[in-house]
């Protein structure tokens, strides 16, 4: 039973992350109808400029304000430069493809998510960067918690989890209650109409991405919190991001939620109980089973053509 | 916007491309000529370096290639050698490996090569650099079959600075079992040759030896295991995770702690770093101590960090040092031994066998076996990691 | 302008098609009315005066002229060139041209996005591995184990293709991408299914057969030296491999292909089987992997999992989409230009040359040889040379390191270009990014800004060149790559040598 709680509370910390991402990948989809191959990308990013940031403010051991109120300015920091990016990769990769053949901006994506990882590898080097969560505090984070019959959970896993459900929150938030909320709903239904009514779809968009690549970053950082990152690691992040994605339901911004989570469960069980070295291939057996029974998802709509 | 010119365009890419090709390849076109003469010790002469600058292992790659840049820099004035690094990425990809050793083969001003770091790049390149008569000193390939065993893979022409698995496995078995009494061990590997040889022989080790051990494997990319965590049995007394990189057998170490295990990590030589693996408890196996222990190392140190501000020592850069060390000397004995002032390649294999360094960069000198081209009575040190984070030498 | 609108409008281009055509910006579709375009097919846009008259006769060559100079000029290439190391990698760009050949089917003729292609080439390599080396026991000679290989390929590809049936063309890429994922996973823990050693592992299999047939075995090396044979070998089957698909796309495959790639529901009505199209491209372009597969491992002598990885696939993507995907020359020449950049980016010292080359080249191509062009030329010397001077007076250490990249080019250029002796940290990011925002802020700006910014951006190019980029080839070829791929697309979406076509709005 200790086993099961545990592998729960680790699929919740991991499906939280995926979550996150997933959120980017749906939301630009459902607009742009574009898979955003580069987002993995610019969760890795997040994780830099927020290590970047945490040695700024003094590093882990010696922080020069509280380490609560360290962390989450990192996050902040990390979520603006991130929204910057994501802002500026759709401007100049993306925007100029609005109107070309599909396969078009999917290779762009393909181009944007090669050149960002190697970029940050010119410019800060292969090694893996690590956040040293352990000395933060004193090691409270790892050592206090809540503690659930003989399992412990660290503090750090709290924050994780609770501060991605506090952004899902915020998100949801401002996707059904404001404005331009309802314009993202509005131009993902049908983007000529939404124009027709007067919507700006470029600002439209700009705010999809701004959302999605801000998710992204504070995403980086939950990450770099628990495990150490280097360049190559937002290829498999945004790979798992965009399968809980698909298997919530592309376009559909509470089945990136669900599909996370759901990821995330399905790796920590599958870790746990059965098997640690295929574990990537249940994975993928699930998606190709939701590919070929289920291609909307879990909350998605199937894709009616209209002729 | 433009319109279209696909004409010029061609033109100039076939032109460009001609270009390019013509200047990559004339080089060596004009050195060809000079296939058997020998070159003279007067010129500039090139030592070949293959690691993984780029990709998964580029950190490896990189802190190997800042320390033989080093080496090239000091140790040839010393020598009274004018000597030139050529290095070559070849990722985790035998076969850029391969065609990366054939232009090293091409040029004819390169001696010798340090490398390729992977053993399976070494496994596939090591036939071709002895066909070629070329030298080829490794500091990181620790494959066993690579010099030893019924179905050895090395040809003549591998040498190594550093002692391989059949050293290391055995010697981190023994110490688990009769030092930290050990009876029962989870080994994980990350699916890639150097962990899944050192585990298989530490295994096969404490198997003999009677402790029980579970096996275990993680994907390469995975920095995450928490779930693996979980599933380690709680009495379980070590957990051997053989590894190429500090942070995460730093994260493994945390992990347990953090979930209430009582197993400590014992890592490899690959894990060496005060910085970055520093879990007070934990154990981890080199062949050399942390080199900044032996005060004769202090000037090379500082000459390091100086060319590499804000890096920290790691475990891979100074066997490098110490392979391109091998190297230059065997050049030279070969340059002073030479008739007319000029060598060839296989008067360099010749004399990698008969050099001995005093002052090695890993702890006391340097020779290799006689039987094999191993460093003579390699041994592997163990170190436990101390409340300041500091390793301490334990057997 | 006005004698054209007086002559028959219907024959002559439409007034202003041509601006618009290269108006609209390179993805859009040009307007032309519906006869004009109808009685002429495929239109293209032509240059006139002289480059457009020689353009027409080298478009009046034959295809197959084109192949046979090729194939001479290559075979003549180890003549010239001695080194075991031209040998070897011009194998391996006839390697990534077979490659890129494949792709095309899939990508420019199927018009599918294919993301799991280099599992294709994977299972072609072990798939001949596992038929002609120590690991099962069985040797078949090389003419047994290639088709055998290739029909394996085949089937693979019509299994990973079938899920297309249902799926539109997003799906096909995910789909393709996690094949692709499951393929490494697999093949990485093949050590031990089950407690069987299937295919090596993380180690993979070295003890791969080189090509033989009745007996004779060809060799790899002599002397440690690539031979000449595998390179003969591989441009052999690259030009069976060429005309094979030169004939199946000027069957009635190919123009079943072209239709359904325009427009898959107009040519689902007309009743071609769109989906079984799509399949086959699908299978095509994994036999043709596969075959390029077999001759890879039996070059090799071994086959390793890390070979078949990510940056590979965005490799042979970029040497597609450059040369222009859905013409097979245009895909050759895009891997030949792809892959000797990647050999030259491989070097500091030959790296250099590519780099002021290829920026010259730019600037003549974009800037023709005009007064404006010299200025930007004198304007960069200038400035480039008075803020070495300038940085040079304050502190000596900020220009007296040495450039990585040697040759005459880089003792020519010491007086030109700041090379700090220990660059700060925040200098590499700093300025790499700088480079990058003032690049794109160029895309934004017009005309006479444009070439006035154009001079400092350039300096800026070369000071990130010779710290950023140069120290560390490795990387900046990717960097390369994947700009490269971005730019095209943006850009020049045909290619290098497609061509603009001309669409009905």
């Amino acid at each position: 039973m200790d086993t099961f709680i545990q592998l729960t509370v680790n699929g919740l910390t991991l499906g939280s992350v995926y979550a996150l991402i997933a959120l980017g990948y749906t939301m630009v989809y459902g607009i742009l109808k574009l898979l955003n191959f580069a987002h993995g990308d610019v969760f890795m990013v997040g994780a830099f400029i927020g290590f970047g940031m945490l040695q700024l403010l003094g590093g882990p051991s010696d922080p020069v304000f509280s380490i609560y109120l360290v962390l989450v300015l990192v996050t902040l920091s990390a979520m603006a430069g991130c929204a910057m990016l994501g802002v500026a990769i759709e401007r100049f990769a993306y925007r100029p493809l609005r109107d070309a053949p599909r396969i078009a901006p999917l290779i762009s994506a393909l181009g944007v998510s090669f050149f960002l990882a190697y970029s940050m590898q010119l410019m800060f080097g292969a090694q893996f960067r690590d956040y040293d969560t352990f000395a933060m505090a004193n090691g409270d984070l790892f050592f206090k918690g809540i503690d659930i019959g003989n399992v412990k959970i660290s503090l750090i896993r709290i924050i994780v989890i609770v501060a991605a459900f506090v952004l899902m929150l915020v998100l949801w938030l401002l996707v059904t209650r404001t404005k331009t909320g309802k314009a993202m709903r509005a131009t993902s239904i049908d983007r000529e109409a939404a124009a027709m009514m007067g919507i700006d779809i470029d600002r439209v968009i700009v705010f999809a991405f701004v959302l999605g690549s801000a998710l992204a970053g504070a995403a980086g950082v939950m990450f770099a919190l628990r495990a150490p990152v280097s360049v190559t690691v937002g290829f498999l992040a945004g790979l798992k991001g965009f399968t809980a994605a698909v298997i919530g339901g592309i376009g559909s911004i509470p089945g990136a939620m669900a599909g996370g989570l759901l990821l995330g469960f399905a790796e920590a069980y599958t870790q746990g109980y059965i098997t640690t070295r295929w574990s990537d291939l249940v994975v993928f057996a699930i998606l190709i089973g939701f590919m070929l029974f289920r291609p909307q998802g879990l909350f998605g709509k199937p894709d009616i053509q209209k002729v | 916007m433009r319109k279209t010119k696909s004409f010029p365009l061609f033109a100039a890419a076939v032109a460009a491309t001609a270009l390019a090709a013509t200047v990559s390849a004339t080089p060596a076109a004009a050195k060809s000529t000079r296939a058997t003469a020998g070159i003279s010790c007067s010129k500039t002469l090139d030592i070949g370096m293959l690691a993984p600058l780029t990709g998964a292992a580029g950190f490896l790659g990189q802190e190997q290639l800042s320390w033989a840049k080093l080496a090239a820099k000091r140790l040839g004035p010393q020598l009274g050698l004018k000597v030139q690094l050529v290095a070559g990425d070849q990722q985790l990809d035998n076969a850029l490996a391969a065609s990366l050793v054939q232009k090293y083969l091409a040029d004819q001003s390169v001696m010798a090569v340090l490398g390729p770091a992977t053993s399976g790049a070494a496994i596939a390149t090591t036939d071709t650099l002895f066909a070629a008569k070329m030298a080829s000193v490794n500091m990181s390939a620790t494959n066993t079959t690579l010099t030893k065993g019924a179905d050895k893979k090395g040809s003549p022409a591998f040498f190594r600075v550093v002692p391989d698995d059949s050293v290391q496995g055995p010697t981190d078995a023994r110490y688990m079992v009769n030092e930290l009494k050990a009876k029962k061990v989870v080994l994980v590997d990350v699916r890639e040759p150097y962990t899944v040889g050192l585990a298989n022989s530490t295994q096969a080790t404490l198997r003999k030896l009677g402790a029980t051990t579970i096996r275990e494997s993680v994907s390469i990319d995975q920095s995450d295991f928490s779930s693996l965590v979980t599933k380690i049995p709680g009495d379980t007394d070590v957990v051997f995770f053989p590894t190429q990189q500090p942070a995460k057998a730093q994260t493994f170490a945390q992990q347990l702690i953090e979930q209430g295990k009582k197993a400590v990590v014992f890592s490899s030589d690959g894990a060496v770093s005060q910085d970055n693996f520093n879990v007070p408890g934990s154990y981890v196996s080199n062949f050399a101590g942390p080199v900044d222990q032996y005060k004769y190392n202090a000037p090379v140190i500082a000459a390091w960090k100086k060319d590499n501000p804000g890096d920290t020592l790691g475990p891979f850069g100074p066997p490098t040092y110490g392979a391109a060390q091998v190297a230059l000397n065997a050049i030279k004995r070969a340059c002073v031994k030479a008739k007319n002032g000029s060598i060839t390649r296989n008067q360099v294999l010749q004399q990698v066998s008969k050099v001995r360094i005093k002052n090695w960069i890993l702890g006391g000198s340097f020779r290799f076996s006689t039987k094999t081209h191993d460093p003579l009575n390699a041994k592997f040190t163990i170190f436990q990691i101390q409340k300041d984070g500091s390793y301490k030498v334990v057997n | 302008m006005d004698d054209r609108l007086e002559s028959d409008a219907l024959t002559r281009p439409v007034e202003g098609a041509a601006e618009a055509t290269a108006s609209e910006g390179a993805t859009s579709p040009a307007v032309g009315r519906d006869e004009w375009v109808a009685r002429h097919g495929e239109r293209v846009v032509r240059r006139s005066g002289r480059i457009g008259a020689a353009e027409q006769r080298l478009r009046a060559v034959p295809w197959w002229a084109w192949l046979v100079l090729f194939t001479a000029l290559v075979s003549l290439l180890p003549v010239v060139f001695e080194s075991g190391y031209v040998r070897r990698v011009s194998f391996d760009i006839v390697l990534y041209m077979l490659l890129a050949l494949g792709l095309n089917v899939v990508v420019g003729w199927g018009g599918l996005l294919d993301l799991g292609y280099v599992a294709f080439y994977g299972v072609g390599a072990y798939g001949y591995a596992a038929l002609a080396s120590d690991q099962f026991d069985v040797h078949l000679p090389s003419y047994l184990a290639i088709p055998i290989v290739v029909v394996i390929g085949a089937i693979a590809g019509l299994l990973v293709g079938l899920p297309s049936w249902r799926l539109v063309g997003d799906y096909l890429a995910i789909v393709t991408l996690f094949f692709f994922q499951a393929f490494i996973v697999f093949v990485s823990n093949s050590d031990d299914v089950s407690g069987h050693d299937l295919f090596g592992g993380a180690s993979g299999i070295s003890t791969v057969d080189p090509l033989n047939a009745f007996g004779r075995e060809l060799p790899v090396a002599h002397l440690g030296i690539f031979s000449v044979a595998y390179l003969y070998v591989a441009l052999a089957v690259f030009v069976v491999v060429y005309v094979a698909l030169h004939l199946v796309n000027d069957s009635r495959t190919g123009r079943a292909w072209r239709s359904s790639r325009e427009d898959p529901l107009a040519a689902n009505l007309m009743g071609m089987p769109v989906n079984w199209l799509k399949l086959m491209a699908f299978m095509f372009g994994a036999a043709t992997a596969a075959l390029t597969g077999s001759l890879f491992a039996s070059l090799n002598g071994g086959v390793y999992p890390t070979t078949f990885a990510f940056p590979l696939l965005i490799t042979i993507y970029t040497m597609v989409i450059l040369g222009g995907a859905g013409r097979q020359a245009g895909v050759v020449l895009g891997a030949i230009v792809v892959g000797v950049l990647l050999e030259t980016l491989r070097d500091a010292n030959d790296a250099q040359y590519v780099f002021y080359a290829l920026v010259l080249l730019g600037l003549v191509g974009t800037l023709r040889l005009s007064r404006r062009l010299a200025a930007v030329l004198v304007g960069v010397a200038v400035l480039g040379y008075a803020i070495h001077l300038v940085a040079g007076a304050i502190d000596s250490a900020w220009v007296d390191g040495t450039s990585p990249g040697g040759g005459w080019l880089g003792d020519a250029l010491t007086h030109w270009t700041v090379v700090p002796t220990e660059p700060a940290g925040w200098i590499k990011p700093v300025s790499y990014v700088g480079l990058v925002a003032s690049v794109l802020l160029l895309t934004l700006v017009r005309d006479r800004l444009r070439i006035v910014l154009l001079v400092p951006v350039l300096v800026l190019a070369s000071f990130v060149w010779e710290n950023v980029m140069l120290p560390d080839p490795s990387s900046t070829r990717y960097v390369v790559l994947g700009a490269i791929l971005i730019a095209t697309m943006i850009a020049r979406p045909a290619g290098l040598l497609g061509e603009r076509r001309v669409e009905i709005v």
